[in-house]
C-alpha cells in the first residue's frame, strides 16, 4: 500500500511502519538501501532535518519474514513563495495575456489558479497548455476607466501563496519588436544606411491603433547610441553615418498613444557603403594608418574625395576641405 | 437652493455656446486636414490633462452611484465601437466634449489657487477648441450636431450633488478620469476617421452646395 508524502525542507519526519507495533522489529530501506538502526525509534524511522537529496522511496519490512508492511514516497520541498505576476497586452486592442512564476522552486507539484475581475463581472481567462504558465483574456469593452484585478494562487501539499495585480486597461499596453529588420547600405554614399522593418504581427491593427518606432544605432566601436523616433513609416535612413564602419541597428515601437515601448527589436549589423580602393600604398594612407587602431578600417584614399583627376601621391598636399573634414572625424574618433 | 439654480442656468448658457454652426473659414480645408487638426488637438490636450490633473496610477476611490451624468462613458463594446459609423463616431466625441467642457467650467469654482484656476481656464478654452473642431468637421461632411443636453442632469431642485465635499472630490476624480480615457479614444476615433475620408470627396460635396 504505497503513497506520496510531502514534507518541508528542514522538518523532522516520523515514519510509522503501517499498522505494525511501536516494539515490531522492522528494517527500513531508502531506495533499496537499508537503513541503519540509528535512525530508528523503535519501528518508527525517524529523519530529522530533511533535505532535498532525501526524497525517495522508503520501505518498511517485518524483520524475520521480511514481508513489505509499508511503502511511501518521500517529497521533501518547500510551500510556494509569492509568485510574479505579470500582464501585458501585445495585441491592443484583442485583448490581453497574463503569466506567472515562481521566484524559487518548490520541488514538488504546483497548481495554479488565476481570477481576473474587471468592476463587478469574473472574466475567463484561457489558459496555455502545460507547462506554460500563462492564459489569455479577450477584451469585450475598451476604454474602460474600470481597473482590472488578476489574483494569482498557487497551492502545493506544503501550503499556499498568492499575488494580486491592479492595472488600467492603458498602461499594460506593449507591443512586440518589429520584425524583419534590414539595414543596407545606399551605394555610392558613404554615410547613409538605408533601415526597413515591418510591424510585429502580434498587432491586430495598425491601421486604427498605429504604431510608432524609436531607432537607435551606433558604430561597433563606440558605446554612445544615437536615436530618431519616428510617428509613421516602417523605413528610415540614416545620414550621418561614420564611412567605413559597421554599425548595430535596432528598432522599437509602441503604440502612438498609449501603453509602453516594446523591448528592442534583433540587432542588424550594416556598414555603409564604401568605394573600392584602387591603390592602397599612398603617401596619405601610410600617413593615418599609423594612428588606427581597428583593423577593419580602411580609410578611402584622399586624392579620390577631393578631386577624380589627381596624381596618385599628392594628396598628402591637395588643398581640400572634403578631405579636411574626413580628417577631423577619423582624429575626433581615435583621440 | 438658489445657488443649484443659478448653477444648472450658468450651465445651460455655457454649455449651449458651442452649438454654433461651423464658421465659413472651415470650407477651406478638407475634412482631412481639419481631422488632422482636431486628432492633434487630442494630444495636446492630452498632454495638458497630465500637467494639468497629474497622474496617480493606484488611486482608485470609491465611485458615487449616482444617476447617470450628462457625459456619456468613453467605454464601448469593441465590436460595436469597430462598426461606428463615421457621423456616430463624431457625435459620441461632441456630446462626449460637450458634457466633459460644461463640467470642467464648473469645477473652476473650487480651484484653491489663482495659479490652479489659470490652468484650468486655459485648458477650458483648448477644450472648447476641440469641441468647436469636431463640429467643423461633422459640418464639413454634412452632418447635424447633435443637440446636447444643457449641463448637469436635472435631479430636484435643491438636492446636492453629492453628499460631501470629499465624495465630490472622489467624483471630481472620476471625471476628469473619464476625460482622460476620452481623449485616448479620441485619438483612436480619428484615426480611424482619418483612414476613411478622403479629401476628394468633400471638395466635390462643398461644390454642390453651391460654395
Amino acid at each position: 500500500d504505497s503513497h506520496i508524502q510531502y514534507e518541508r525542507v528542514g522538518a523532522d519526519v516520523t515514519m510509522k511502519c503501517g499498522s505494525m507495533d511501536w516494539d515490531a522489529a522492522v528494517t527500513w530501506t531508502a531506495n533499496g538501501t537499508d537503513i541503519d538502526e540509528s535512525h530508528l525509534n523503535g519501528s518508527y524511522l525517524i529523519l530529522k532535518k530533511v533535505d532535498l537529496t532525501q526524497s525517495g522511496q522508503y520501505s518498511c519490512y517485518e524483520g524475520s519474514s521480511w514481508h513489505l508492511k509499508y511503502q511511501t514516497y518521500l517529497r521533501v520541498g518547500t510551500p510556494p513563495r509569492e509568485p510574479l505576476l505579470m500582464c501585458r497586452s501585445n495585441n491592443y486592442p484583442k485583448g490581453f495575456y497574463c503569466s506567472w512564476h515562481l521566484p524559487t522552486p518548490t520541488y514538488i507539484p504546483n497548481s495554479f489558479n488565476i481570477s481576473v475581475i474587471h468592476g463587478t463581472r469574473e472574466m475567463v481567462c484561457e489558459k496555455d497548455v502545460f507547462p506554460k504558465n500563462r492564459c489569455h483574456i479577450r477584451y469585450l469593452q475598451l476604454f474602460s476607466t474600470v481597473k482590472y484585478k488578476v489574483t494569482l494562487t498557487v497551492t502545493n501539499a506544503l501550503g499556499k501563496n498568492s499575488t494580486t495585480l491592479t492595472f488600467d486597461e492603458f498602461t499594460i499596453v506593449k507591443p512586440d519588436p518589429p520584425e524583419n529588420v534590414v539595414a543596407k547600405p545606399v551605394p555610392n554614399n558613404p554615410r547613409r544606411l538605408e533601415v526597413s522593418w515591418q510591424n510585429p504581427s502580434s498587432w491586430p491593427d495598425p491601421e486604427s491603433f498605429p504604431l510608432k518606432f524609436f531607432l537607435r544605432y551606433r558604430p561597433l566601436i563606440l558605446d554612445q547610441w544615437q536615436h530618431v523616433e519616428l510617428s509613421d513609416g516602417t523605413s528610415h535612413t540614416i545620414t550621418d553615418a561614420y564611412a567605413g564602419k559597421e554599425y548595430i541597428i535596432q528598432v522599437a515601437a509602441k503604440d502612438n498613444d498609449i501603453g509602453t515601448w516594446s523591448d528592442w527589436s534583433v540587432a542588424v549589423h550594416a556598414t555603409p557603403w564604401t568605394e573600392e580602393p584602387k591603390h592602397l600604398t599612398t603617401e596619405a594612407q601610410v600617413a593615418e594608418t599609423t594612428s588606427t587602431s581597428t583593423s577593419s578600417f580602411m580609410p578611402p584614399p584622399t586624392t579620390k574625395i577631393c578631386d577624380k583627376g589627381a596624381v596618385v601621391g599628392s594628396g598628402a598636399v591637395a588643398v581640400c576641405w572634403t578631405a579636411g573634414l574626413v580628417l577631423a572625424a577619423y582624429g575626433v574618433l581615435f583621440i | 437652493g438658489d445657488s443649484w439654480g443659478l448653477f444648472t442656468f450658468l450651465c445651460a448658457a455655457l454649455c449651449n455656446l458651442p452649438a454654433l454652426p461651423a464658421l465659413n473659414c472651415t470650407e477651406e480645408l478638407g475634412a482631412g486636414q481639419s481631422i488632422q487638426k482636431t486628432y492633434d488637438l487630442t494630444r495636446y490636450l492630452e498632454h495638458q490633462l497630465r500637467t494639468l490633473a497629474g497622474t496617480y496610477p493606484d488611486f482608485n476611490p470609491p465611485r458615487l452611484a449616482r444617476a447617470e451624468r450628462a457625459v456619456p462613458s468613453a467605454t464601448v463594446d469593441l465590436d460595436l465601437w469597430r462598426g461606428l459609423t463615421d457621423n456616430a463616431r463624431l457625435a459620441a466625441n461632441y456630446r462626449a466634449y460637450s458634457g466633459l467642457l460644461c463640467y470642467l467650467r464648473a469645477l473652476d469654482g473650487q480651484a484653491g489657487t489663482a495659479e490652479l484656476r489659470h490652468r484650468l481656464g486655459h485648458f477650458c478654452s483648448s477644450l472648447q477648441g476641440l469641441v468647436l473642431s469636431i463640429a467643423s468637421v461633422m459640418s464639413s461632411l454634412g452632418y447635424p450636431l447633435p443637440t446636447s443636453p444643457a449641463g448637469p442632469p436635472a435631479g430636484p431642485p435643491g438636492a446636492p450633488a453629492a453628499p460631501n465635499d470629499f465624495l465630490k472630490k472622489m467624483d471630481d476624480f472620476w471625471l476628469l478620469k473619464e476625460l482622460q480615457t476620452w481623449l485616448w479614444r479620441s485619438a483612436k476615433d480619428f484615426n480611424r476617421l482619418k483612414k476613411k475620408v478622403p479629401p476628394a470627396v468633400v471638395t466635390l460635396r462643398l461644390e454642390a452646395r453651391g460654395f
